[in-house]
């Protein structure tokens, strides 16, 4: 219980804040607009899911949200050509691996700190979107909305594939050599070196692999509209690493867990609507998101405080 | 090869192979580059308006220079610039204030949000990056809180537009605040023990608290100059466009942040030079300026500088990756002698 209690915190604060808002203002509990949520913020949660692996290795992406852009814009433009949706979705993930193959070679084949590289290719991916394609929206064929299903089996296809993909992905952790290994190079890459662990090889599949979810996350956006916004995926790497830190996993490698995530991701994306229902103006979501990551890291901190000397130097 | 050759040789290699050199080199090539281009690119006119763009953008970096070097980075800064912008707005038309005392306002918010980083930075030692991701949306969402996201402060004095937009002994009236401030970070992070400290909490900090340095102060003056720095450039700023509004400097922690690391600064912490800064931002302001006169669209500059960056730490990486061949080479060497 013990070992868990930084993501009970977090799922606890989450019910906190959902009693309360059965009490305060039930029609919070609608199943539409909560289903709605629930489908705007898969693509999220898998991005997320992919920021925490790389933040368990001690790396970190903000290229992500320009990833993005690029898959939603070029399974838009494969969908408008009348590509096969089952030719489609792996394309887009092999375009996600190439994107993210890139950063893997800098940061793990070059040595270069990752937070600098995915700078530079998050700004080098987002203008050459906007370059080729001057703000123009793509619009879609008539039946590839929510994959030719009704709005609402289309919905819950994807909150089901986003909560399926993370069920996997933390099972992975645990039980999976791969998954072992992440947790090995972020809590001391020389120690797992050491063991036998090429820490570099690990960090360029991990960055590969957070290229592929941004393509799957790419396809569950393009499918929930009409039309695929080039801007679409703007701040959306913050959005990510917010929801990773608030869930529990720490910047300094090595330590967290998905279901932390999961508990972290819907906590931040109720803020907004439940604002709303509360009849507080909607202008003070962002300084209420600001806010609860600062308590969150704030409250990592204290944690720490209290362990024992030797606790890792941040 | 001789070793006094090797010996003249090895001494050289530094000021050849220094960073900045090659910086500045890149600089001289896209200057002339883009005056033989460009057909007006090269007039003083065009040089001032250069320089009247990147002065809010060079204000920060100058800051995050040694931010950087103390190992940490601001992501706050481009939402600090809107935040104090607001408030400048609102304590000249909604309380009143005289214009230098709202200017002098801005600042003591800029400072307050950089105290607020300093503190959780310093005193609680939580990770710089995370805790400035906060107050990036921290201080954005009071700003939209603030001016509930639509409005906008406008119709100042003319005597404080000139600020931003006329000129002074003929530079643009807010050159010598930029020079000041270059110059007073330079002293500050070259010549003073407080920057030599700086550097060595960015190269160790466990190493510089055993040496009795005080590093949770250090950090802090860190972080709080930036904030006085950042609500400088938004008084700046707004002069510049006459305007306050909620959502201004945005973007500007990322083109902060490139040109610091341009300019050779290392993100671990540690290594770095203000001049090195100063290079990094003219040769980005350079390139936007210069595709521009050369009709290229403005994209292509954002996607150059991208390419650039990785190509200058590429660049310093290089060597190292030699190194390391180099080593690895030798032990196969030694471990084949060994085996006949």
């Amino acid at each position: 219980m013990k070992k868990f209690s930084r993501e009970l915190a977090v799922a606890g604060t989450l019910i906190a804040l959902l009693l309360f808002m059965a009490v305060a203002a039930p029609s919070f509990f609608h199943p539409r607009p909560l289903l709605s949520l629930l489908t705007r913020e898969a693509p999220v949660l898998v991005l997320a899911c992919g920021v925490a692996l790389v933040i368990l290795t001690r790396q970190i992406d903000i290229s992500i949200g320009s990833q993005f852009a690029v898959c939603s814009v070029c399974a838009g433009l494969m969908m408008a050509a009348k590509i096969p949706l089952a030719l489609v979705v792996p394309a887009t993930a092999l375009l996600g691996i190439c994107l993210g193959t890139i950063n893997g070679l800098l940061v793990a084949g070059l040595g270069l700190p990752s937070i600098v590289v995915t700078l530079a290719t998050m700004v080098t991916w987002r203008e050459g979107l906007r370059w080729l394609r001057q703000g123009q929206f793509v619009t879609l064929p008539e039946n590839t909305q929510w994959f030719g299903l009704g709005q609402e089996s289309g919905q819950v296809l994807l909150v089901v594939a986003s909560l399926l993909i993370l069920a996997g992905l933390a099972w992975g952790c645990r039980n999976l050599h791969a998954g072992r290994r992440l947790y090995a190079v972020g809590s001391d890459a020389e120690a797992a070196r050491l063991a036998g662990i090429e820490p570099r090889t690990v960090t360029f599949f991990c960055f590969a692999f957070m290229g592929m979810l941004c393509g799957m996350a790419a396809i569950m956006n393009v499918v929930q509209s009409p039309q695929v916004d080039p801007k679409s995926g703007t701040g959306l790497e913050l959005r990510a690493i917010a929801a990773v830190v608030v869930g529990g996993v720490s910047i300094s490698g090595g330590r967290g867990t998905l279901w932390g995530v999961l508990a972290g991701v819907l906590l931040l994306a109720c803020i907004s609507p439940a604002l709303t229902h509360l009849h507080v103006a909607a202008y003070w979501d962002k300084a209420i998101q600001g806010a609860v990551i600062l308590l969150a890291v704030m409250a990592d901190g204290l944690q720490n405080r209290r362990r024992p000397a030797g606790g890792k130097e941040h | 090869m001789n070793s006094a050759l090797k010996g003249r040789l090895i001494a050289l290699r530094p000021a050849i192979f220094r960073h900045e050199f090659i910086l500045l080199l890149v600089v001289a090539v896209e200057w002339f580059y883009f005056n033989s281009v460009g057909s007006r690119f090269g007039s003083i006119d065009n040089t001032f308006d250069i320089l009247r763009h990147s002065v809010e953008i060079g204000l920060i970096a100058l800051v995050m220079t040694p931010v950087i070097l103390t190992g940490g980075i601001d992501l706050s800064v481009g939402s600090l610039l809107g935040l104090c912008a607001v408030f400048f707005g609102k304590f000249w038309r909604d309380f009143g204030f005289p214009i230098e005392l709202a200017g002098l306002g801005a600042l003591a918010v800029g400072a307050a949000g950089g105290g607020l980083n300093a503190w959780l930075i310093g005193s609680m030692r939580l990770p710089p990056l995370i805790v400035t991701l906060g107050t990036f949306s921290l201080f954005r969402g009071l700003a939209e809180a603030m001016t509930h996201g639509v409005d906008t402060f406008t119709n100042f004095p003319a005597r404080f537009l000139h600020l931003g937009q006329e000129r002074f002994l003929g530079l643009p009236a807010q050159a010598p605040v930029f020079l000041f401030t270059a110059l007073f970070t330079w002293v500050l992070l070259h010549k003073t023990t407080w920057g030599r400290s700086c550097r060595a909490v960015g190269f160790s900090r466990e190493g510089s608290l055993y040496a009795g340095l005080p590093v949770a102060r250090r950090l802090a003056g860190v972080y709080v100059l930036t904030g006085v720095v950042v609500g400088l450039a938004a008084v700046i700023y707004t002069s510049r466009l006459g305007q306050a509004k909620a959502d201004a400097g945005t973007g500007y922690e990322l083109f902060a942040i490139t040109a610091v690391v341009l300019g050779g600064t290392s993100i671990f912490g540690g290594t770095g030079t203000v001049h090195g800064t100063l290079l990094g931002v003219a040769a980005l302001a350079i390139l936007n300026n210069g595709l521009v006169h050369a009709r290229q669209p403005r994209e292509v500059a954002g996607m150059l500088t991208g390419l650039l960056l990785i190509l200058a730490l590429s660049a310093s990486a290089l060597p190292r990756l030699a190194g390391r061949m180099l080593d690895r080479l030798k032990a196969a060497k030694k471990q084949n002698q060994r085996n006949l």
